[in-house]
């Protein structure tokens, strides 16, 4: 609850990337203006290669945009920065850490381990994962990796968490566990999540606003609010009604 | 610790003992069961090396010599010392057992045909050498002369052999430092590629031994000339090893580490060196391998002290057994450097293969 508040705005973003193979440039994003506030959680959805992950690798930092500018709370996105977590859709932790140091590894970056063994220690249970403190990453299964990787990111506490894909890779089951899990922690602490998925229904059950774009070049085309209280009902009315509404904006309409 | 005794008995087993299973409870659990005659054959090939040395004292004591040999009882002191220390490690594992950690008596079973293989190894060299002489006698000498002479000239062999490892030593670690620095260097940064690169394209090809009349020459001393050469080896293989480690590093480990606020330093250090660890320990005992056969020839072309001269030295006098007895003792080197590396790799790559504790 003692989240700072911040404003992300994007203002007339681009990106571009030059082809490998010829002279061309692929135009990944198209005059984005976007303007998300902490307690907002955005689902991001769209075909592939309308330029999801790329908005939140702009957003971390990882890359800078062709045009336009990134702030928040009007200060330009230069670097990446703790400030700003990323879950990857890979878990991508690291193999030669056990699941403690990988936990650690950005306090320990940070120089701030010292003195806060206890956030380690409560992210491992948290997770669920005390037991496995000692093993290391190749001994976990896949959705233990990614809740690993999860709270790697949180040890932080990011005013600002992204999301990219985070249980594509999960079981219907894990998934389902998983999205309450991470809706519980935006909850508690009520930062700006931004997830992308290809999971309309995931969407919708976890965002505040289900933001859809579209592809060559990637834009939004439609911003949508989801007013219903968590946790939600799946087979709702109102539920099935976002469903539609938002097939039809991916151009999978017609099938009521 | 009583509870283990019901092993293979699945159904033995109840929920309660299985959540504090160990690891070596779960690998006999699952195990298959032996039979009465695989547990005979265990017991059996486990004291084969007993029964192989008894052979091999035997063979040297019964078997009638074909040439004369003074001292005769250096090689049969040897062969009961190995029997002796054979019999310690079975019982220290008997004990174990006992106690209910098998792991040690499951290893010596796993190496005892390599034993009893080793006792016949030598009885059969006995035979061939001093008993029959199909292998003429100066010229390979049997065991018990090379002991005898190992004895004799031991304070010469002994400083023979430290010259040996201070040089191979000082140049392995003056080439894997500098093989560090650069592989590494040169596995980030595209620019120190641009120029290393052509001196690695040019050197790489040529072997280290052609450096050796040069640096003859050209070296001031010749000790200095030959660090150089076992130095220019290693750093080859660790260069060439560790550039090709950090170069291969996921991207996706990059991000992920920039994004949890790492700096550059960091990267390096925390992420792309770990990462290229197995390649960089591969390129280190490569480049002990490479350092073992410079070593040799520089010691045998030019280097007037160390075990590779030593040898030189004994042929150039008829002295075979004394050559032979170097030959052991620079295998008996190699071998333990080797294995020092291998374990080395192996407790600083544990995460490899997933093993805890
Ligand atoms: N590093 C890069 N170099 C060149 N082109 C890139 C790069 N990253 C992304 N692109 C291009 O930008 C476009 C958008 O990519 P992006 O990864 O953002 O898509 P996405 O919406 O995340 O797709 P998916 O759902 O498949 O993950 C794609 O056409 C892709 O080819
Ligand atoms: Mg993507």
């Amino acid at each position: 609850m003692a989240e700072k508040k911040v404003t992300l705005k994007l203002e007339n973003v681009s990106k571009s990337f030059a082809k490998v193979e010829n002279d061309e440039v692929t135009h990944a994003l198209n005059a984005i203006d976007m303007e998300l506030k902490s307690g907002e959680f955005i689902s991001l959805v769209g075909p592939s290669g309308c330029g999801k992950s790329t908005i939140l690798r702009l957003v971390a930092g990882l890359i800078t945009p062709t045009t336009g500018k990134i702030t928040v709370d009007g200060k330009e996105i230069l670097e990446p920065s703790p400030e700003r977590g990323m879950v990857f859709q890979k878990p991508t932790l690291f193999p030669w850490l056990t699941v403690e140091k990988n936990i650690a590894f950005s306090l320990k970056m940070q120089g701030k381990l010292k003195g806060n063994e206890e956030k380690v220690e409560r992210m491992l249970k948290v997770i669920g994962l005390e037991s496995f403190r000692e093993d290391y990453p190749g001994q976990l299964s896949g959705g233990m990796a990614q809740r690993v990787a999860l709270v790697r990111s949180l040890i932080n506490e990011p005013d600002i968490l992204l999301l990219d894909e985070p249980l594509g890779a999960l079981d219907a089951f894990t998934r389902m566990n998983m999205q309450d899990e991470i809706l519980k922690i935006w909850q508690e602490r009520g930062q700006l999540a931004i997830m992308v998925t290809h999971d309309v229904d995931e969407a919708i059950y976890m965002g505040t606003r289900v933001i859809v774009m579209d592809a060559n070049p990637g834009r939004v085309v439609a911003d949508i609010k989801i007013d219903e209280e968590y946790p939600r009902d799946r087979s709702s009315a109102a539920f099935v009604e976002y469903r539609n509404e938002i097939l039809n904006r991916l151009h999978f309409g017609g099938n009521k | 610790m009583g509870s283990n005794k019901k092993k293979g008995s699945k159904n033995g087993i109840d929920k309660s003992q299985l959540d504090k299973l160990t690891r070596q409870q779960l690998k006999e659990l699952e195990e298959k069961e032996k039979t009465r005659g695989q547990i005979i054959l265990d017991w059996v090939i486990m004291i084969l090396p007993v029964v192989c040395g008894i052979v091999a004292i035997g063979e040297y004591l019964w078997v009638p010599d074909n040439s004369p040999n003074k001292n005769p009882n250096t090689y049969l002191g040897m062969l009961v010392i190995f029997i002796a220390a054979f019999l310690i490690y079975f019982i220290v594992a008997l004990v174990k057992k006992l106690r209910g950690d098998k792991t040690v008596l499951d290893m010596l079973r796993y190496r005892a045909p390599l034993f009893s293989a080793l006792f016949l190894l030598l009885a059969g060299y006995d035979y061939l050498t001093l008993k029959t002489g199909i292998l003429t006698q100066p010229f390979v000498p049997c065991m018990n002369y090379i002991i005898n002479i190992a004895w004799t000239d031991r304070a010469y062999l002994i400083e023979c052999t430290l010259h040996t490892l201070r040089l191979l030593f000082l140049g392995y670690f003056i080439g894997v430092a500098l093989g560090l620095v650069t592989g590494i260097t040169c596995g980030y940064s595209e620019k120190v590629r641009y120029w290393v690169n052509p001196v690695i394209k040019f050197l790489g090809p040529i072997p280290t031994s052609t450096w050796i009349p040069i640096v003859m020459v050209v070296a001031t001393s010749l000790f200095k000339g030959a660090v150089f050469i076992i130095a220019l080896g290693s750093w080859f293989a660790v260069t060439v090893a560790s550039m090709t480690g950090i170069s291969n590093v996921d991207k996706d480990f990059f991000e992920a580490a920039r994004t949890l606020g790492a700096s550059s330093r960091q990267l390096v250090f925390r992420v792309a060196i770990p990462h290229a660890m197995p390649s960089i320990l591969q390129g280190c005992t490569q480049a002990m391998s490479s350092a073992c056969v410079a070593i040799m020839i520089a010691e045998m072309m030019g280097v007037k002290a160390g075990l590779g001269w030593y040898m030189n030295w004994a042929k150039s006098w008829a002295a075979y057994d004394k050559m032979f007895a170097a030959l052991f003792v620079i295998c008996f080197i190699f071998t333990i450097v080797t294995k020092a590396l291998d374990l080395v790799k192996r407790r600083v790559l544990r995460w490899q293969n997933g093993v805890v504790k």
